[in-house]
């Protein structure tokens, strides 16, 4: 949580990533990036619970202000070699803004969650690990 | 002279002091976070939202009336109770079950059925009160057919009472209806067999409140048993939470072939026929009109990897039951550890860090882990028989 705090100030330090819209209500949530997009995600409820079904809120943007489209969101345990028993459908909000419904992590350890976005032509895999207790 | 008796008085107090030291194993605070999470016992009781009387007086008890009312059955002899029997933990002692013919599963025990997801050893059904239609129909359980239930139900002056008491009016002309209803009743009843509290939930609360004195009571080999399964035996990766399961699916290597040529495609067969259900949770039947309970029904998706899956069973009252896994093919608590230590890699066929591998037990691993699977159990109290429907 303190890094995702610590990456937030060095984002909003830089000017190119200061209109995106990275508050997703709650006042808390991840953000990852790369050379072309910045994405705070946010998981409801929020505390992802074994067998449970959840979302992910979701706010996307590009460092080049273009528009983006998030493509899919999936996850899998990379240890284990095995996805998801459930296929995440998303629904876009607007404004960069998504929410990916239909989640759910049958089994505790870790779980890689990868988000494919694209502006334009180029798409792009973005990911985060999450470790479930 | 004096010295003799000293020396084995002090020794009697060493052995004494050591015993009672010992009753209780060193527990890091990362292990007590995890068994509390097996924890608390009992859970609040279910409320369904996609059946109207779950959780209602009026419909469990009409639901415990037509659990035992073998006239739902079509030769007039078999009810729910024939095979799920309140004396035997909800099941019937069976390595498969008999119905008109013998089946290739084993009855699962109901115990804590209403907190489940998926039903039925393959996940087909996505509610109880629509797993529980499956036997009154299928021609090697009861045999029933689509009317039974609403003739019965308009033409038994008890149970007609009975259903208007629960659903508000008399029993209709609709026969699907009248099918659907008497199983939300049944849900409603199965929904309440909620398994006793157990030594392992006193040794948790104990364990969890810092109260020494009490979680030494738990015998040593379940505590060493209960430090395997929450460690290198890994064991809560699949029985996790207060019923120790995910609620889901997986494969430990139990054979799936029925009889030579045919196999049980488990989890793969199981959402074929959740999709093509007519009683469904995305189906008009469900009384929730949020929709919010239909969301693991919309997402679950069909890969070739649920081929040979079945649920994860949760293990409250396991001692008590058995013979166990989905075909009943391994007899005693002492068959499935065994199972766990030695079964085949190749069987498995897992590319990453594979689930279940053999572990290699040692004999006192073993009985460890049994002694912490059997304080899983407790003696149910004695069911009083059902009040009449309409006295
Ligand atoms: C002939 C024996 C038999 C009879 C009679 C029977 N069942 Fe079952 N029951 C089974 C078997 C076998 C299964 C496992 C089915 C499967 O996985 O395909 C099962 C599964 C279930 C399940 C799912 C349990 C779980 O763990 O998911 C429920 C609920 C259930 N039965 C309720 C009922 C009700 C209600 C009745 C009466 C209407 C009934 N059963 C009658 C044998 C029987
Ligand atoms: C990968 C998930 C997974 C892991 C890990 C796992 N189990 Fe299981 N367990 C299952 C599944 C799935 C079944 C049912 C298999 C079947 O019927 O084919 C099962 C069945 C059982 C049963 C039989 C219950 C019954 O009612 O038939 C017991 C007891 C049990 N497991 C105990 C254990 C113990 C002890 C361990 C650790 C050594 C363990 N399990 C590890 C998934 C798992």
């Amino acid at each position: 949580m303190k890094l995702a705090v610590a990456l937030l100030g060095f984002l909003l330090a830089t000017p190119a990533w200061a209109d995106c819209p990275l508050d997703l209500g709650r006042g808390t949530g991840w953000v990852i990036y790369s050379d072309h997009y910045l994405l705070a995600f946010r998981p409801d409820p929020l505390r992802i619970e074994v067998g449970e079904p959840f979302a992910l809120v979701l706010n996307v943007c590009t460092k080049s202000g273009e528009p983006a489209e998030l493509l899919a969101v999936d996850a899998n345990m990379p240890e284990h070699r095995h996805g998801m028993n459930y296929r995440p459908d998303i629904v876009a909000k607007g404004d960069g803004r998504f929410r990916a419904e239909g989640m759910l992590f049958h089994m505790p350890g870790r779980w890689e969650i990868t988000f494919d976005v694209r502006a334009g032509e180029e798409s792009e895999r973005l990911t985060h690990d999450i470790i479930l207790k | 002279m004096i010295r003799f008796p000293l020396l084995l008085l002090s020794l009697l107090g060493l052995w004494a002091g050591g015993v009672f030291a010992q009753q209780l194993l060193d527990w890091t605070p990362e292990e007590i976070r995890t068994v509390e999470k097996h924890g608390p016992w009992p859970p609040s009781p279910v409320r369904d939202p996609s059946n109207k009387v779950s959780g209602t007086p009026a419909g469990i008890l009409l639901g415990e009336h037509l659990f035992n009312d073998p006239r739902l059955s079509g030769d007039g002899r078999v009810s729910c109770a024939t095979c799920h029997q309140a004396g035997r933990e909800w099941s019937d002692g069976l390595a498969r079950a008999r119905g008109t013919v013998e089946l290739d599963r084993r009855t699962p025990s109901l115990w804590n059925i209403g907190y489940l997801h998926w039903f039925g050893w393959d996940g087909a059904g996505d509610s109880l009160w629509a797993q529980s239609i499956r036997p009154l129909l299928d021609p090697r359980e009861m045999n029933g057919g689509p009317a039974r239930a609403a003739e019965l139900l308009r033409g038994d002056a008890a149970l007609a009472c009975g259903y208007e008491k629960a659903f508000g009016s008399a029993p209709g002309t609709d026969d699907e209806r009248l099918l659907v209803d008497t199983a939300k009743a049944l849900a409603a009843f199965e929904a309440t067999l909620v398994s006793p509290r157990t030594p392992f939930d006193d040794f948790r609360d104990a364990l969890v409140a810092g109260n020494r004195e009490g979680a030494s009571r738990y015998p040593l080999a379940a505590q060493r048993g209960l430090k395997l399964f929450i460690g290198d035996a890994n064991c809560n990766l699949c029985h996790l939470g207060p019923r120790f399961t995910s609620g889901e699916f997986g494969d430990i290597g139990i054979p799936f072939f029925v009889r030579p040529g045919e196999v049980d495609p488990g989890r793969l067969g199981g959402l074929g026929r959740l999709a093509a259900s007519p009683f469904n949770l995305l189906g008009k039947y469900n009384d929730d009109a949020t929709g919010n309970n239909t969301r693991r029904t919309r997402h679950v998706q069909r890969q070739h990897t649920n081929f040979g899956e079945f649920r994860v069973p949760g293990l409250r009252q396991v001692g008590r039951s058995g013979p166990y896994m989905h075909n009943g093919s391994l007899a005693t608590l002492e068959d499935v550890v065994r199972h766990y230590s030695e079964v085949s890699p190749d069987r498995l066929h897992s590319d990453g860090i594979p689930l279940v591998r053999p572990l290699g037990l040692t004999a006192e691993q073993s009985a460890d882990l049994v002694a912490f699977l059997r304080s899983l159990d407790a003696e149910p109290l004695a069911r009083p028989r059902p009040a009449p429907l309409c006295p």
